[in-house]
């Protein structure tokens, strides 16, 4: 049991250096998928459009790893929707 | 009669005429735009694997494709062939270790544990395989979701839920693939001189490595089976962490063709990886008697030891090691 235990403590260990190399070499999606050199915002998205007036804070990747899908004061529930 | 032959003649009048004025037209037809003749070419552009490729001036070349008919087949794999592969792989599987399970049942300890406990793995060793093991079942359950959720959890559980739950699945696949790789890597290094395979490997599989009968071929630490599923999880693990990596780190390597053929690889090596974790996790707890205590306390009954892994006991013996009694046991002489 203590053998187990220790490996999912280990996991959590890795699994969270793993989280700042990814957040240290990994684009955005809107970026990565964006084409170079265009134009366009990367952090653009429909999201916006429909927010215009009051943007959506871009949530960090924490908040996507213990799945906080709170949203700010006065920031419309449509941000916590999806990103 | 005559008002018949009167109609004929009509009819045929009408024939002649309409021949004639369809001739020229007919005539005409290869000069204009034959739509089928088209239709055949645009298909033969769809079908062309790779691209449909223009030219840019900005910096960013996977612009330039217009088109990627590709992506056609990858969809279709994506979305259909992956599935029947994967229920295929998966259920069959599931069918194979019930079928042995209600054939042979549990594989028991002939002459009773000993009550003497030797040791097999180490810390190091339990440690690390739990590590890759809990970390396996996060990327299966996880990866399983990307295939089979849209279709078996969606319904159960509404978009909602199932938005969410996809969105923490993939970040869960994605930080998980750490340890794993991390795991078997060290898994790989600790094991790999013990499991190189060598003629007792072979004789243990003319002997169908004991699961049929009662007949228990000799083994070192590991047996044919167990070597089968070391080359079987590194060589998994070098096609799921590699084409993972191409597609955790979308165009730093290569371009949306290459990211097709490497999720494809990815699903395809991971559906049979999963397959067989499946038949070890069967024969390491529900198939057969004392051999889950090896990984849950790091020791195993002599009995055990002895009637499947003969040489390796007696090497271990003879390098000194003892097998004592646990704690508080009642003690069987070993048979």
């Amino acid at each position: 049991m203590r053998a187990f235990l220790l490996g999912c403590f280990a996991i959590l260990v890795v699994g969270a250096a793993g989280y700042f190399v990814l957040d240290a070499l990994q684009q955005p999606s809107g970026a990565a998928y964006t084409t170079d050199g265009a134009r366009i915002d990367p952090s653009w998205s429909w999201r916006q459009t429909a927010t215009a007036a009051q943007p959506c804070e871009p949530r960090r990747v924490w908040q996507w790893i213990f799945v906080d899908f709170r949203h700010p004061n006065g920031e419309p529930r449509i941000c916590a929707d999806s990103q | 009669m005559a008002t018949a032959y009167a109609r004929i003649r009509l009819i045929l009048a009408a024939i002649g005429l309409l021949l004639v004025v369809a001739a020229p037209v007919a005539a005409q037809q290869p000069n204009s735009v034959n739509p089928t003749a088209s239709a055949v070419k645009e298909q033969q552009l769809l079908q062309q694997n790779y691209r449909i490729q223009g030219l840019g001036s900005i910096p960013d070349v996977k612009s330039y494709v217009i088109e990627q008919p590709m992506g056609r087949t990858w969809r279709l794999f994506h979305e259909v062939w992956l599935h029947w592969f994967g229920a295929i792989i998966i259920l069959g599987v599931i069918a194979v270790l019930l079928v042995f399970y209600l054939m042979r049942g549990l594989i028991r300890i002939d002459g009773g544990r000993s009550g003497r406990m030797i040791p097999r793995f180490n810390s190091l060793e339990r440690v690390t395989h739990w590590m890759t093991a809990v970390s396996f079942v996060i990327l299966g359950v996880t990866g399983l979701n990307i295939t089979f959720g849209k279709d078996l959890l969606l319904p159960l559980i509404g978009p909602d839920a199932f938005s969410r739950w996809s969105i923490m699945a993939k970040y869960a696949h994605n930080y998980s693939s750490f340890p794993f790789m991390l795991g078997v890597i060290i898994l790989f290094v600790l094991w790999v001189k013990e499991s190189i395979f060598t003629a007792v490997d072979i004789r243990w599989f003319m002997e169908g490595g004991g699961m049929f009968g009662h007949k228990h071929p000799a083994a070192w630490k590991f047996n044919g089976g167990q070597k089968v599923q070391f080359w079987g999880a590194a060589l998994g693990t070098i096609g799921v962490a590699g084409s993972g990596l191409f597609l955790l780190f979308p165009f730093y390597f290569t371009d949306i063709y290459g990211m097709q053929i490497a999720q494809m690889v990815h699903a395809l090596i991971a559906m049979l990886f999963v397959g067989l974790i499946f038949a070890h996790i069967y024969i390491g707890s529900l198939g057969m008697e004392g051999g889950f205590e090896g990984m849950a306390t790091g020791e195993v009954d002599l009995n055990w030891a002895k009637q499947h892994h003969l040489l390796w006991l007696e090497q271990e013996l003879g390098q000194g090691r003892t097998a004592a009694p646990p704690a508080g046991a009642t003690t069987r002489p070993a048979s």
